[in-house]
């Protein structure tokens, strides 16, 4: 290892699956994932710990057998952030440019965001993200800084994202349980989203829908940058969920059923087409019919979506994205799911592709958040990031919840 | 009289008989016990209460009770569960009237309306004053019933949570499930009618006709002693030569066992088996090993069976599970008044007067007194029982499955975690 290099960890605490990257990153803006550690989670629904205990245990394992993987200590982690408990407001504000010549200087642009950081939170939430949306300059977009430009009037809006302080706190010590710190936190829709969309897409407008097991992140691109995002807790194990209560049948039997027959839309037509539920001829093997199981998976999928939709509200038509929809998380893996999205926002859509540099066992779009947490890293450390952001923001919001103790 | 005071009189003895009522409250209640009026069981009172004059006139049952004339001058409660509360509120007496005596209320009631949602609750607080074991099966309206209904009815789902021993909730989205294509809107109601009906049946069955191996009221009582957990009722039934099979299969499927398989699992047991001559000790053991294998191995289970010569090649099977989910559970908060004394003329309604002191001191001079040890037994069970009077958490109406424990997902007025094809009425084919 040489010197000026860090080992950092990607670590997504997931209702399903806890998965842990480990990357070697050189400051010359290089970035190699040198282990990888997973471990189906415990202890972790909708998205939240829930136990605390059995969720902290899954994720030392996931970091020990990554560690052991990469045959490397991580020094500083980068964890995801989902959650019902996550929430978003945008807010806005202006400032008449104080020069004389109209001639936007620093301190302008500081009183600005300033300004429309100031919104004050409810008590017990804190602020994970501050994603600044473009600059204008007189109703003018300014894709980068406006300093130096000339005009009457600066505007900026921010769209603030915030969580309940004590969950926010819950992951940090199953992390700090470990041993290790945690160097940033960052939203998980804002991880995946950077994975499977191209900058091109971002400028013109794209919806990327991330259907884990336990939450449904998304966030909406617009113009460069994040505009929205959010977070609904419903996820994969509602589908499960549903077909247990629906046939009557344990948790894991209902999660084989729907990996093996799921769909986003009904295809079946035939009320007497039956699946088994094992196909092993055992014993206690029971059928059941196709058509119901479509019917519940599907009647999830397309309440799902529309939430999503519901929540975007005016912010998302199919003219502002221009570039559609896309899908990630495990849950894009059910069949027909593209062409359901597709029905509810009116718009192409299409699943999410990782780059062609990642290597084929993270290709499956489960590995997209901690994939997209490293990819993160490079671009927030050298600036690029389309949410600016300094880097000083959440940090002095960790410290303030881990006052020693 | 007290049956404490020893020796105990003769005629108590010989009359120790279990009064039960079984009272409809409300529309849907009444047409409920209208429809079970037909089936007949002896020793079962049948009563009707609501505060529409018009319907509860054109009711063939004997006992009619119209509350809150005073309220809606015989006109019903619209709708307005508060009009309908009010109504039950300002004809008490009458209520205590009616259940004077009994020691199992049976309340049907549908939820969602006027008088059964407003009424209900206050008829099982009177019941319960009345020192009646208090079983409401109460029907949950269709979500295409409207949000209004539904919120009303979960209000007194609530409500009557509070004051009954067992709440037993029959979904009627559930039942959407069951119906064929093109059945008829009354046929789909009446057959939420005929599942509450043989709700009450199977526990009443279970009560009356004695069996080889006997479940009675005492039983029953301890069974809901230790509270503020989840209860579970299903029933099965089975036919012909698989008669066991299926029995056990259509258990599975009953739609008054309102959770997911994987959430089944009870404490305490009580399986009542019902059978004809051709019931089998074989297939008893066949029962009771996958009833067992379905709600706990590990639970207290009580087992009954009765053999009924008008069952022949049939069986039938009714579960009643209770479990405590502990911390969940409420203080007693029902104070337990001494029964009123019963004039000599309604020897069979007497039961015992015992408090709660008087049980838990008792029970040596209770076995003592040899051919009553039962009746005492079911006496102090009962006394114990009122005392811990409290809740049935029974988690929400609608099924969350594995997220029951879970705060709730609400959006847009609706809770996701409840199965989409429920609260949508998408009728699934199983």
């Amino acid at each position: 290892m040489s010197s000026n290099s860090t080992i950092i960890g990607a670590v997504e605490i997931g209702t399903s699956k806890i998965t842990v990257l480990v990357a070697e990153y050189h400051s010359g803006r290089e970035l190699a994932i040198i282990g990888c550690g997973e471990c189906p989670s415990r202890g972790v629904t909708k998205g939240t710990i829930s136990d605390f205990r059995a969720a902290s245990d899954c994720t030392q394992f996931a970091i020990q057998q990554a560690e052991k993987d990469a045959n490397e200590r991580i020094e500083s982690v980068f964890l995801a952030q989902t959650g019902g408990h996550l929430e978003g407001f945008s807010n806005e504000a202006s400032v008449n440019v104080k020069a004389a010549d109209n001639m936007i200087d620093r301190d302008d642009i500081k009183t600005v965001c300033e300004l429309a950081k100031s919104k004050e939170l409810p008590a017990g939430r804190m602020v994970v993200h501050h994603i600044r949306r473009p600059y204008r300059v007189d109703g003018r977009l300014v894709p980068d800084q406006p300093e130096n430009l000339v005009g009457q009037r600066l505007e900026v809006g921010y769209w603030t994202v915030h969580g309940q302080e004590q969950r926010l706190a819950d992951t940090i010590h199953v992390i700090r349980g470990c041993n290790l710190e945690v160097g940033e936190l960052v939203l998980s829709s804002l991880a995946s989203g950077h994975m499977v969309t191209t900058a091109e897409e971002r400028q013109h407008g794209v919806l990327v829908i991330d259907i884990g097991a336990g939450t449904t992140d998304f966030v909406l691109y617009r113009d460069g940058g994040p505009h929205m995002t959010g977070v609904l807790p419903v996820g994969g194990s509602h589908l499960t969920n549903d077909l247990s209560i629906g046939l009557r049948l344990t948790e894991n039997q209902a999660e084989k059923l729907k990996l093996r027959f799921g769909r986003a839309l009904v295809l079946a037509k035939d009320r007497t087409d039956k699946v088994w539920l094992d196909g092993n001829y055992a014993i206690g093997d029971r059928q059941f019919p196709r058509q119901a199981i479509e019917q519940v998976t599907a009647a999830r999928t397309w309440e799902l979506l529309e939430a999503v939709k519901k929540k975007l509200g005016h912010a998302f038509s199919p003219e502002t994205c221009a570039a559609g929809v896309v899908l990630t998380g495990g849950t894009a893996k059910l069949p027909a799911i593209a062409e359901c999205a597709g029905k509810v926002f009116g718009t192409p859509v299409h699943l999410g592709e990782p780059p062609s540099w990642v290597e084929e066992r993270l290709r499956d779009p489960g590995y997209q958040t901690a994939l997209g947490l490293l990819y993160y890293v490079i671009s927030s450390r050298t600036g690029s990031a389309g949410a600016a952001r300094k880097r000083g923001g959440f940090l002095r919001g960790i410290s303030r919840l881990f006052v020693p103790s | 009289m007290n049956l404490d005071e020893l020796p105990l009189d003769q005629r108590i003895m010989a009359d120790r008989n279990i009064a039960i009522k079984l009272i409809g409250v409300g529309g849907a209640g009444s047409n409920a016990v209208d429809c079970l009026k037909m089936e007949n069981l002896d020793r079962l009172q049948l009563a009707v209460v609501n505060t529409d004059h018009q319907a509860l006139s054109s009711s063939p049952v004997q006992d009619k009770v119209l509350i809150g004339m005073s309220v809606t001058r015989g006109l019903s409660a619209g709708g307005d569960p508060e009009l309908g509360r009010e109504a039950a509120e300002a004809d008490r007496e009458k209520l205590a009237q009616l259940m004077k005596g009994c020691d199992l209320v049976f309340l049907l009631a549908g939820m969602g309306g006027g008088t059964g949602s407003g009424a209900t609750p206050v008829v099982a607080e009177v019941a319960a004053e009345e020192g009646a074991l208090v079983i409401a099966f109460v029907t949950m309206p269709f979500t295409c019933e409207g949000e209004r209904r539904r919120k009303q009815a979960e209000e007194a789902l609530r409500a009557l949570r509070q004051v009954c021993d067992a709440v037993i909730p029959l979904s009627n989205d559930m039942l959407l499930q069951e119906t064929g294509e093109n059945e008829p809107l009354l046929d789909s109601f009446a057959r939420a009618y005929d599942w509450v009906g043989r709700g009450v049946k199977s526990i009443w069955s279970m009560l009356f006709r004695t069996g080889l191996i006997n479940l009675d009221f005492a039983t029953l009582r301890q069974a809901f002693q230790h509270r503020g957990g989840k209860t579970l009722f299903s029933l099965g039934e089975g036919r012909g030569e698989n008669a066991v099979a299926e029995a056990i299969q259509s258990l599975q499927l009953c739609p008054l066992l309102h959770t997911p398989e994987f959430s089944r699992k009870a404490d305490r047991l009580l399986v009542n088996i019902v059978g004809g001559t051709d019931l089998t000790l074989d297939k008893v053991n066949l029962i009771m090993t996958s009833v067992a294998e379905q709600f706990g191995r590990e639970s207290h289970i009580v087992m009954g069976a009765v053999v009924d010569e008008q069952l022949q090649n049939r069986v039938e099977i009714c579960v009643i599970g209770t479990s405590d989910m502990g911390g969940r559970s409420i203080a007693p908060r029902r104070v337990v008044r001494p029964r009123a004394q019963v004039p000599a003329s309604e020897p069979a309604a007497e039961p015992a007067a015992v408090s709660r002191s008087d049980a838990a001191g008792e029970p040596v001079q209770a076995a003592a007194a040899g051919p009553t040890r039962q009746a005492a037994a079911a006496a102090a069970a009962a006394a114990a029982a009122k005392a811990q009077q409290e809740e049935f958490g029974f988690g929400e109406v609608e099924s969350r499955g594995s997220f029951e424990k879970t705060d709730r997902n609400l959006f847009d007025g609706q809770d996701l975690d409840v199965p989409t094809y429920l609260r949508k009425g998408i009728k699934i084919a199983i």
